[in-house]
């Protein structure tokens, strides 16, 4: 019998389907994935089982009783354990602070001594080494992530959800991660893996349900299936995503950036160190890394977000533009593509007119002496609109607010008002994160026609498979400063992967 | 779309507010029936009663667009109260201490030292909220406080009438008062330059490039920074505005209705400016809807309890529960919002 089943799940939000009529059935002993693009209603199903959110239909079976869970807590007292994909930690407590927060069965007066030697004699058995005694804001990603799971399975669990675990993580990290889950399963643990990654789910996991559109499209043996097949059920079709194939030959020198260096208040070590970079026309310099190594600072500083505590220089062609203001620089062609949309780009609760307008609302014809041409601006949206197929909410067109609109159609109004024909040189920045399969090969499409059209484009991507698809020459960032420089035709995966974890130096490894 | 569900809305709330309302009335021991006709006399009885609406209305139009540019603009001023007492202490000192002016040139001058002032008074919490990041909510609050206290000291002091002994102000030439619209009522011209003001914020706040970028830097601050567009601009221009026009309310009470200065003759009309700007849903051209509504409720609720005995506090305790539940509703859509955002 299996350890869980969900039968005939559905939910729904503003009348569209989350989930519909979704079965999933996990055994004790194995590692399932959920696999489906983003929006495919991968999230929103754990999110019921595990008590964020009520089913409008169907049922739960837990262990072989009917079951209900109207909050974490409960969930968590039934022995399901979930790691979110943004961590719920403490940063300013340490790691056994961190594991004992909300522990039920701790009595009033803490028995930290014994607590400790009970996490650690967990972390031992399950090799997720951690010092209990870290403060959790020190810690990398990847061993943030291991408190995570210490944390559920130091809850008595016999299921442990893992939401897209890898998508922060080093390659390196990612097969530690998956040492640890095989240890998981052979204890006879029950793991749920959400992801869109095909490479992960061949090797580590058993079975796969495979979710479209909010609905189930099948359950497989992976050992019965290949990753072309998922991969094709997953997206409903073959869809090979748009690649540079090299041509155009990188021009001359666009942005020119020397020895900058991004200082934080308060802290001695910069954020960004050192970084002398050229981006040529027509090519597409691709910027590798781990999150939070540096990557966001330095777009700000290309950009002019961050113009204090910066060193070095900074030229587009032969404008220097060190230290000048975000719009002298728009104005001169650099256009931004951010990476935190919903937050840098865009102001959701305005519509989408609005919205294209951010930088040229005080230009005509958009604005007289200060006073709006709603003709112009309507115009302007319209064009917008059909120049990127942006799908608006209903029937409002270009006065539906962003906020109602998908991330695709979100980021396609971002790209509709920053590559325009005055942006010569562009800064996207994690462009197709938590876009679907269709949306992000708009936007790879849109980044190679700039190349073709002699413009410099720096992109920035946490996601390996995207940087080795578009790029013309590869930039690893790792602690803040570059790691180095690699020809794409030199870069791999795997040496790429070694550059981000900072073992650049160590030749041996690469070779 | 959007307007006429905000304007259902609206409507929505009086007929709930009247179903409370009866359910008070009954418990206060009178007839709902004597009391709802004590109500809708006191309110639309006489052409008096009925212009007291605009008179009562008309600062509560002025405060309530200075909360509702405010909070539009992600300026939380709470300090419409105090900003309207400046507003009236400086109008009153132009007013009444630079008589070598012709009347006119005095009486817009006077507007213009009220509108200053009130926005001076709020420009202190927008410095110390980009300055020191000190939360505006806080600094307005206690910025009242000491408007409050100051026009106390103002009336015992450079602005008191040497010719009497009492805290308050020489009264106003009749000449500078503002004058009445309608013979036998107190209603009078402050009224129509609410309503144009309303037009004014409406026309500023919507169609011009100022507007565009206090509601960019109100609405998504980070995002107005990442464009090139300065936050402190946006701050300190709603913070202006905002205090401005709650130190209009005050010009006008002084110059139309008071016509001397004394201490507490505000009627918390800058607190209830917040209210009426939330019931107006922040929307400029809904805020003489939403304050003359209040007004006629308050005018209303006096004639019941002159006349059947009922407790004028009932229409407070009505009107917080009305606020009340708005601000619960738009927590409850946010919290609908969250969830759809998986």
């Amino acid at each position: 019998m299996a350890l869980l089943s969900m039968e005939d799940i559905s939910i729904s939000f503003y009348g569209v389907y989350a989930n519909e009529h979704v079965n999933l059935e996990v055994e004790a002993g194995e590692v399932h994935a959920l696999l489906g693009e983003n929006g495919a209603g991968k999230t929103t199903l754990m999110n019921i089982l595990f008590g964020i959110y009520q089913a409008e239909s169907g049922r739960i079976r837990w262990n072989g009783k009917e079951a209900r869970f109207s909050s974490p807590e409960e969930a968590i007292r039934a022995g399901i354990g979930m790691v979110h994909q943004h961590f719920s930690l403490v940063n300013a407590k340490t790691v056994l602070d961190n594991i004992l927060l909300g522990y039920e069965k701790a009595p009033f007066f803490l028995p930290r001594k014994k607590l400790r030697r009970q996490v650690l004699e967990l972390s031992d058995r399950y090799g997720l080494k951690v010092d209990p005694d870290a403060l959790v804001g020190d810690l990398s990603i990847g061993e943030k992530q291991r408190v995570e799971i210490l944390k559920a399975l130091f809850r008595d669990i016999q299921l442990l959800i893992l939401d897209e675990p890898t998508a922060v993580l080093t390659p390196g990290e990612t097969d530690q991660l998956f040492q640890v889950l095989r240890q998981l399963k052979q204890k006879g643990f029950a793991v749920i893996l959400i992801t869109h990654r095909m490479s992960e789910i061949m090797g580590n996991a058993d079975r796969v349900t495979v979710l479209r559109d909010g609905k189930c499209v099948g359950t497989l043996r992976t050992a019965d299936t290949d990753a072309q097949a998922l991969s094709r059920l997953m997206v409903g079709r073959d869809l090979t995503p748009a690649a540079n194939d090299g041509g155009e030959a990188a021009g001359a020198p666009l942005l020119k950036m020397e020895h900058v260096s991004v200082y934080r208040s308060g802290r001695k070590r910069p954020a960004l160190e050192d970084v002398t970079l050229t981006v040529r026309e027509s090519e597409i310099l691709g910027v590798a890394g781990v999150e939070g190594n540096g990557q966001k600072e330095l777009a700000e500083a290309i950009v002019g977000i961050r113009r204090r505590r910066v060193k070095g220089r900074i030229h587009l062609k032969d404008q220097e533009l060190t230290g000048t203001p975000v719009l002298e620089r728009t104005r001169s062609g650099m256009a931004y593509v951010p990476d935190d949309r919903q937050h840098d780009a865009l102001v959701t609760a305005m519509d989408i007119g609005d919205n294209l307008l951010l930088h040229d609302y005080s230009r005509a014809p958009f604005s007289r002496r200060r006073v709006f041409r709603r003709a112009a601006i309507q115009q302007n949206a319209q064009a917008a609109m059909e120049d990127y197929r942006i799908r608006s909410a209903g029937s409002l067109g270009a006065k539906s607010p962003v906020r109602l609109l998908s991330g695709g159609n979100q980021q396609k109004v971002v790209l509709a008002r920053e590559i325009t024909p005055e942006a010569r040189f562009i800064v996207a920045s994690q462009p197709t994160r938590g876009l679907d399969v269709s949306a992000t090969a708009f936007v790879r499409e849109k980044l190679l026609e700039q190349k073709r059209l002699g413009k410099g484009v720096l992109l920035i991507s946490a996601d390996l498979e995207e940087i080795l698809a578009l790029s013309d020459r590869i930039a690893v960032m790792y602690n803040g400063s570059i790691a180095g420089v690699l020809d794409r035709k030199d870069a791999t995966m795997e040496n790429l992967g070694l550059m981000m974890g900072g073992m650049a130096g160590r030749k041996e490894a690469i070779a | 779309m959007k307007k006429a569900s905000a304007l259902r809305r609206i409507l929505l709330y009086i007929a709930l507010v009247l179903l409370a309302a009866t359910l008070l009335v009954v418990a206060s021991g009178a007839s709902p029936v004597t009391a709802f006709s004590v109500f809708l006399k006191g309110i639309f009885g006489s052409k008096n009663s009925f212009c007291e609406v605009f008179v009562k209305g008309t600062p509560l139009i002025l405060t309530g667009l200075a909360c509702a540019v405010a909070f539009k603009t992600g300026f939380f001023n709470i300090g419409a109260e105090g900003q309207f007492y400046m507003g009236a202490a400086a109008a009153a000192a132009v007013a009444l201490r630079c008589d070598f002016l012709p009347v006119v040139p005095r009486v817009i001058l006077a507007f213009a030292a009220g509108f200053l002032a009130g926005g001076l008074w709020s420009l202190i919490a927008a410095g110390m909220k980009l300055r020191f990041g000190i939360s505006e909510i806080i600094v307005t609050i206690m910025l009242n406080y000491i408007a409050i206290n100051f026009v106390g000291v103002a009336v015992r002091t450079f602005l008191q009438d040497p010719s009497s002994g009492l805290p308050q102000s020489e009264r106003l030439a009749a000449a500078a008062v503002l004058p009445r619209l309608l013979a036998g009522t107190r209603v009078h011209l402050g009224f129509p330059i609410a309503l144009a003001l309303t037009a004014l914020v409406w026309f500023i706040m919507e169609k011009t490039t100022w507007g565009y970028e206090m509601r960019v830097v109100g609405l998504n601050p980070r995002a107005a920074q990442v464009s090139g567009i300065s936050v402190a601009g946006g701050v300190v221009r709603s913070a202006v505005l905002s205090g401005g026009l709650a130190g209009l309310a005050g010009v006008i009470e002084f110059m139309a209705i008071q016509k001397k200065l004394l201490e507490g003759f505000s009627a918390d009309c800058g607190y209830t400016g917040v209210l009426i700007a939330l019931l107006a849903a922040n929307k400029p051209q809904l805020v003489p809807v939403a304050a003359l509504v209040y007004a006629a409720a308050q005018v209303g609720a006096a004639a019941m309890q002159r006349e059947a005995g009922v407790p004028s506090a009932m229409v407070s305790i009505l009107i917080g529960a009305v606020v009340i539940s708005i601000l619960a509703r738009a927590w409850l859509s946010s919290r609908r919002k969250e969830a759809a955002h998986v």
